[in-house]
């Protein structure tokens, strides 16, 4: 069975989790594709408009330890991802999201309720109440993490959510 | 001075070229122009010398304008020759000492030009009222003769006049443009070994020079540091392995001193064996870290898989101390195996995870210790993580450096040879690690190992 979801995030390993846990609990013969969102306002000047390049302002909102991450997931569920990406919704409205959801055939999303999304630049927006608003079927994930503060950003977070699992 | 000499000389010989370019366009250009004007000029009076001599009409009007508005050019002669059938221009030729194809040509195009030294000649067929007559009419071109010497000699001068310029300007530049390489030269010869701290002196501007300058600093810096890390090096070895020589030595001296019973030899034996071990162990761990100092030469690579040997160094460390608890977090394990096989060599690597995670046990006094694995497609990541007392964050950065032990160590064994032992067999792997540590409340390290390719 093959399904679509959408993932809020923030481009830090924390918001990660909500994807881990949510395979971790998968049943087997399920199929994901994933997109993991994030809001961004496109500008309004013209010059920049023209020169506007989706991939290189997703590369410039992430980082090197985010996409190793995603791999890390990918590679360790890698019979339940069909596939993982990152994706921006530059839209204002909700009729926009709500086309952006049909577009991408999206099932379902994925909320965390216990992280609370950081704004990666100065542009982005938090697209949870659109989400909220949205006709899509929502799930709230919740899981425990002790990441401490020095972790945060680093690699090793994604490997943080174990400790409580004893 | 070698490389000056060559930028005077790069910065001269453009400027050179550019101005002798410069000249030799204006020099032809204007000669070549005189030309044509003369030529014109010729054509004109041959025109009105004609119609004065040969159209009998209005002869007396014509010449007294020619009289009025022409001036007569240097050396001016006209010359006319009536063109009759069957005639040759043999005669006249010679006469006017040209060639035959010059009157040939002006016979057939009704118009030629010809040079002979200073003197120009501009032939044309002018059909008058007493019939067709060619009129050559010839004069000294006044322009060639003076004033073509004049812009060659000006431009001579104005060529010797900007490669004097040209050079001193040139001269300055580079004094001023190497001066600061001269200055750092200067500074640099004064730090020797001994005077390490001395630092090259930065300007606030941002150039070039200004960037080498803070890159050397940086080096200094390094280099100062190492060599402050090889002096503590040898003084803390030397340190650590006579303190169980000097138990030995002790223990063997008060035991001599008088005889006493077989129970009382046996427990000095046993002492003097336990210290003897503890040195053994020293030594051993010396010998490691210089090994795996140098770039690996003796050590065999080959295909390691990584889980097997995080449960082989988790047996291990079980069997050292029993109140070990290792908890293998398998929740991000890749499901291709291919993923877990890394370019290594076993022991060396069997060594350091044992040295990573042994140190999580000890300093968290035996809580759980979680290991994790994971793989991106070019990385195996193995992440330890334990709750113990953590490292203070200045003294985070110290921890690679052999016999450093942080300060809240003082409970626990340990000689701090561990971390800088493990750092070069992670290097010599080419891999990562990272140690981040919250004090009192656990530390974290990560392994990255690079996915050998089989």
């Amino acid at each position: 069975m093959k399904k679509t979801i959408l993932v809020p995030t923030d481009f830090s390993i924390e918001s990660l989790h909500v994807v881990k846990s949510l395979l971790s609990r998968a049943h087997e013969e399920e199929l994901f594709n994933i997109i993991l969102l994030s809001g961004v306002h496109l500008s309004d000047s013209i010059t920049e408009l023209l020169f506007f390049s989706r991939t290189s302002l997703i590369q410039s909102m992430s980082n090197r330890h985010f996409d190793e991450a995603c791999m890390v997931i990918k590679n360790k569920f890698s019979s339940q991802i069909n596939s993982m990406c990152k994706d921006i919704f530059t839209g204002a409205t909700q009729s926009a999201f709500n086309n952006y959801v049909e577009a991408n055939k999206i099932d379902k999303a994925y909320i965390s309720t216990n992280y609370k999304l950081q704004m990666p630049s100065k542009k982005s927006f938090d697209i949870l109440p659109y989400i909220k608003k949205s006709a899509l079927l929502i799930d709230q994930v919740d899981w425990k993490v002790e990441t401490r503060v020095t972790e945060r950003g680093k690699l090793s977070a994604i490997f943080a959510n174990s400790i409580s699992s004893n | 001075m070698k490389t000056r000499f060559k930028t005077t000389l790069l910065l001269l010989l453009p400027f050179l070229t550019i101005i002798c370019l410069f000249s030799g366009f204006i020099y032809f250009s204007i000669s070549d122009y005189s030309h044509d004007d003369f030529f014109n000029l010729l054509r004109i009076r041959a025109i009105t010398a004609a119609k004065a001599e040969l159209d009998l009409t209005s002869e007396s009007v014509i010449k007294e304008s020619q009289d009025d508005f022409f001036e007569r050019l240097p050396h001016e002669r006209d010359h006319f020759f009536p063109i009759l059938p069957e005639k040759t221009f043999e005669q006249e030729a010679e006469f006017l000492n040209v060639p035959l194809t010059f009157l040939d040509e002006v016979l057939r195009d009704g118009d030629a030009e010809y040079t002979n030294k200073n003197y120009f000649y501009k032939g044309i067929k002018y059909d008058s009222a007493q019939g067709e007559y060619i009129v050559i009419a010839s004069a000294e071109n006044y322009f060639e003769l003076h004033h073509a010497t004049y812009l060659k000699r000006i431009l001579f001068f104005a060529i010797i006049a900007s490669l004097i310029f040209s050079l001193i300007i040139s001269f300055y530049f580079s004094k001023y443009v190497f001066r600061p390489i001269t200055k750092i030269t200067e500074r640099v010869k004064q730090i020797s070994s001994e005077h390490l701290n001395l630092r090259l002196d930065l300007e606030s501007n941002n150039d070039e020079v200004n960037e080498l300058s803070r890159t050397f600093n940086n080096m200094l810096d390094r280099i100062e540091t190492s060599f402050e890390t090889q002096n503590n090096f040898i003084s803390n070895a030397s340190h650590e392995l006579r303190t169980p020589l000097t138990a030995i030595i002790g223990e063997a001296d008060v035991t001599l001193s008088k005889i006493r019973s077989p129970l009382e030899y046996i427990e000095t034996i046993k002492i003097v064996l336990d210290e003897a071990e503890k040195l053994d162990q020293k030594t051993k761990a010396l010998l490691f870290l210089a090994q795996t100092g140098f770039n690996g030469k003796n050590q065999k690579f080959e295909e390691v898989r990584i889980d097997q040997l995080l449960w082989d160094v988790k047996e291990t460390i079980e069997k050292i101390n029993s109140k070990n608890k290792i908890h293998a977090d398998t929740s991000l394990l890749p499901d291709n195996p291919a993923k877990l096989k890394v370019r290594g060599n076993d022991q060396l690597l069997h060594l350091a995870l044992t040295n990573i995670i042994n140190n999580a046990c000890k300093y968290s006094d035996y809580r759980v210790v979680d290991v994790s694995i994971g793989a991106s497609d070019d990385n195996v990541f193995i992440v330890v993580r334990d709750k113990g007392i953590g490292i203070p964050e200045e003294e985070l950065k110290y921890i690679y450096h052999p016999f450093f032990r942080a300060s809240n160590t003082k409970n626990y064994e340990g000689y701090g040879i561990g971390m800088p032992l493990t750092q070069n067999i992670i290097r010599m792997h080419k891999g990562e690690i990272i140690v981040s540590s919250l004090l009192n409340s656990g530390t974290t390290v990560e392994i990255k190992l690079p996915i050998g390719k089989f």
